[in-house]
């Protein structure tokens, strides 16, 4: 019994308004990276797949730095290493740290699944676009960006799935997001089991909300006979 | 080289490197071990026993890594019957593990599942039992299919030892920072703040990017 009465949940309920404030820092942060991603990933997986010379040799680059550095690693290296520049220093504000580390993470992520999207696109379908006389532009945003948008939606879902998991890290750089408030919290109450319940409950219902979401996203937008 | 860094190179590799590869062992091998097992025994089918490893394995996969390892090192030493305090590493270990070990068992069960059902017929017939069909037939098959996964998050693993250092391990990130802290206290008074954080990456970049290569190279190899 003590299990349950030593419990607090009085304190839960009374610490709602502060979570509620970290709460929709972490939203925010997470929609401009989910965001970000999304457009980074349709135009430099669109450069990928389609070999634009000096421009797809970059966002490969790119890719492989970013998907192999751990995400604490960039996150302080922007927020610390760019201020310390010999000669140009770069200082940002935290909250432009907090979106900038997240979209530039979930960009890399997201060229590589849509670059797979774009390349799993039959090239008939794209010759059949040609022959009908569309530019290439025009066959890439009438026929390939459709459905190679679609092929690459379930991996990118994990993408974006991780970018709102990852803005948790940007505790370490003292943004007060949801984690860094309970953490703040937990500090002044004393109270740690408390705070990480209500914190990991929290977390758990936002993961699990957004991918049942992009899950009904892709089920609306699935390529009819694969449906 | 300048002066300064010989220093610090000596302290992140004699310290932190070790620190971040022993913290990674122990993870990358709780997590195989646990993993497997529990995505083996996903497969079978009954289902209270499904619900609760599918409730594993969705929290830990769900949960942020942070929070996990935060919440083994902060909140659990508090809970009823177990006041405990792990050590840090040992902590962070047991968070590593725990979201580790939900992405084996996921793999794991595909792979288990992708055994055809003849081979399991077969041992049967052999008058192999439960454990002994899947330790001497269908998982050294699965096994092939698993390792692809399995190097990928070793990489994966080792990126994320970073997040050990929030908690006070001093692995490779924390010793970068540490050294940081310390030029900037010595005179001149210089962090080198930029070159340190640079030569982390660059570290983590020759440590994780052969770990990927292999795995997309055993992809195509093995399945």
């Amino acid at each position: 019994m003590t299990l349950v009465a030593s419990f607090d949940w009085h304190f839960i309920w009374e610490h709602i308004p502060d979570f509620w404030t970290g709460l929709k820092a972490t939203l925010k942060v997470a929609a401009i990276g989910i965001g970000g991603s999304l457009a980074i990933g349709i135009v430099l997986g669109a450069a990928r797949a389609n070999r634009i010379p000096v421009i797809s040799r970059l966002a490969a680059i790119y890719v492989e730095v970013i998907r192999n550095t751990p995400i604490l690693v960039q996150i302080f290296f922007i927020a610390g290493g760019l201020t310390q520049i010999p000669g140009h220093p770069i200082r940002l504000d935290p909250f432009t740290i907090a979106w900038l580390a997240v979209t530039i993470w979930g960009g890399a992520y997201n060229t590589e699944n849509f670059r797979a999207g774009f390349e799993a696109v039959p090239w008939r379908y794209r010759e059949a676009g040609l022959a009908l006389g569309f530019s290439r532009l025009a066959t890439f945003v009438n026929v390939t960006l459709p459905i190679g948008a679609r092929i690459a939606l379930p991996s990118s879902i994990n993408t974006y799935v991780s970018v709102l998991k990852n803005t948790s890290l940007l505790t370490a750089i003292g943004f007060a997001e949801l984690t860094d408030t309970a953490y703040s919290l937990d500090s002044q109450s004393f109270k740690p089991s408390e705070v990480y319940f209500a914190l990991g409950a929290t977390y758990l219902l936002l993961v699990w909300t957004l991918s049942a979401l992009l899950r009904l996203v892709e089920r609306r937008l699935a390529i009819p006979e694969t449906r | 080289m300048p002066e300064w860094v010989d220093p610090v190179a000596h302290y992140m590799i004699h310290e932190g490197l070790p620190t971040t590869l022993r913290l990674a062992a122990y993870a990358v091998v709780g997590s195989t071990l646990i993993g497997v097992l529990l995505g083996t025994l996903l497969t079978i089918r009954f289902w209270p026993l499904q619900a609760l490893i599918r409730l594993y394995v969705e929290v830990w996969r769900g949960l942020p890594i942070l929070i996990t390892i935060f919440s083994v090192d902060f909140a659990l030493p508090t809970a009823p019957l177990i006041h405990h305090r792990f050590g840090a590493i040992q902590g962070a270990a047991i968070g590593l593990i725990l979201w580790g070990s939900a992405q084996v068992a996921e793999a794991t069960r595909g792979a288990v599942q992708s055994i055809p059902k003849e081979q399991h017929e077969a041992a049967a017939a052999l008058g192999f039992g439960w454990i002994g069909r899947h330790r001497s037939v269908i998982l050294p098959q699965a096994l092939r299919r698993l390792l692809p996964p399995l190097v990928s998050l070793l990489a994966n693993i080792i990126q994320n030892t970073t997040i050990a250092s929030l908690i006070g391990v001093t692995e490779l990130l924390a010793t970068g920072q540490r050294s940081i802290e310390r030029l900037q206290l010595t005179p001149p008074g210089d962090s080198h703040a930029f070159a340190i954080y640079a030569g982390l990456l660059v570290a983590f970049f020759c440590i994780s990017f052969p770990l990927t290569r292999l795995a997309i190279f055993l992809e195509r190899r093995l399945v």
